[in-house]
């Protein structure tokens, strides 16, 4: 799949969500854990050596599930492959709280069912569309048959 | 740098929805020119989120190409073909070439330059903001004016209560109409958290926080995200429940749980 490195690089050096030195091991077997600065940019992790500029590399968030590892860290795997394991270390437990519950939030989808959650609420509670004012009720990213049952 | 490539081909098959779809002519591509010249190659085109994806038809199972619609505009454009409905896909950043692009017609054109430019992150956050801030509003003057009105309601309400409680729950409104202010008192009747998980995906759950004494999250709590984790450490007990009720086998409620 081709894409454009420098169209990355350039998100990777928006502001970031989040951003810190972690420790972070690799899924391959016997991968040793390397310190990386770890930065959280919309739906993208990028990863950089720590006196590096440019990522090393880039996990895109859809679709991952972020769980809790002891002592104080946390792995990111994704939905068609669980087993394999991204695995990052935190300095403490506010840390990694921190940062579980930022991973958890930091998917397109996640906002997509954030809005469409909120739209039914508040069309339940005013008997209103709350995009009909903004013009944007009929586009596809809002629609409510896109929460899977 | 690396990328999960595999995950996010996984993403862009899925069966999760599609923004916008359709057949778009490109230029650029392994072994073109840098200066976009002929009438370009026909692919097939998925957006999904902030990304858009290149497929070498509809069928296909593996992309050919990944933009991110992040820090860039798009511009309607000439292309090197007469006659053709293009735009551009402009990027704000040192060394990055726009993606020409060019629709089969204006209609196919506009829809695509609309979808693409509110694809970015940003744009979807602040409408998710908008709607937490018009929800908390609509929440609070709801909460004024049943408490105006409690003390006329309340005494006819209560025996009432429990029934309009499921009731509230079996029709999916988060109001029982005829008894709101106990609504928002009446202690929930015990759940389950898969029927509560259920009605989360469907409904949203509302209807159980109104209701919900003991709840940490307050009828003054909109933020979906509070929602989201207080019921991710409600499905990690109960996971960890099943999986020592069925050993061994891989929890469907992995499928459940995730999102």
């Amino acid at each position: 799949m081709r894409y454009n490195e420098k169209e990355l690089q350039a998100l990777s050096r928006q502001p970031a969500e989040l951003a810190a030195e972690l420790g972070m091991r690799g899924p391959k077997k016997g991968s040793v854990v390397k310190r990386r600065l770890v930065k959280l940019v919309v739906n993208f992790l990028f990863y950089f050596r720590t006196d590096e500029a440019e990522p090393v590399g880039a996990l895109l968030l859809e679709r991952c599930r972020v769980a809790r590892e002891e002592p104080s860290g946390f792995s990111i795997s994704f939905i068609e492959d669980p087993e394999r394991k991204y695995y990052f270390e935190c300095c403490s437990e506010e840390q990694c709280q921190e940062w579980t519950e930022a991973l958890r939030q930091a998917s397109y989808e996640f906002m997509r069912r954030s809005l469409i959650f909120y739209r039914k609420e508040i069309q339940k509670m005013t008997g209103k569309d709350p995009l009909e004012q903004f013009g944007i009720s009929e586009e596809a990213r809002f629609q409510l048959s896109s929460l899977k049952a | 740098m690396k990328l999960n490539e595999r995950s996010v081909t996984h993403y862009a098959l899925s069966d999760s929805p599609a923004d916008h779809t359709g057949y778009l002519r490109t230029w650029g591509g392994p072994g073109t020119p840098p200066t976009p010249s002929g009438t370009g190659r026909r692919c097939w085109f998925v957006l999904k989120g902030n990304l858009l994806f290149s497929f070498e038809s509809r069928e296909g199972r593996a992309p050919l190409s990944l933009v991110v619609l992040e820090g860039c505009t798009v511009e309607l454009a000439e292309a090197p073909a007469p006659e053709e409905f293009a735009f551009a896909i402009c990027f704000d950043a040192p060394g990055v070439r726009p993606h020409l692009l060019a629709a089969d017609g204006p209609a196919a054109q506009e829809a695509w330059v609309k979808a693409l430019s509110r694809a970015s992150f940003g744009y979807m956050r602040l409408v998710v903001r908008e709607l937490e801030s018009q929800l908390q509003d609509a929440r609070q003057s709801l909460a004024l004016h049943r408490h105006s009105s409690w003390k006329a309601i309340s005494s006819r309400c209560k025996p009432q209560a429990p029934d309009c409680w499921s009731l509230g729950l079996e029709n999916g409104h988060s109001l029982p109409r005829d008894c709101s202010p106990m609504g928002l008192v009446e202690e929930g009747s015990s759940r389950s958290a898969g029927r509560g998980l259920a009605e989360w995906e469907l409904q949203g759950p509302a209807s159980l926080l109104l209701g919900r004494k003991q709840s940490p999250v307050s009828p003054e709590t909109s933020c979906f995200s509070t929602l989201h984790n207080w019921y991710g450490q409600e499905i990690v007990e109960l996971r960890r429940g099943w999986q020592q009720r069925a050993r061994g086998s891989k929890a469907g409620c992995e499928e459940q749980v995730r999102l």
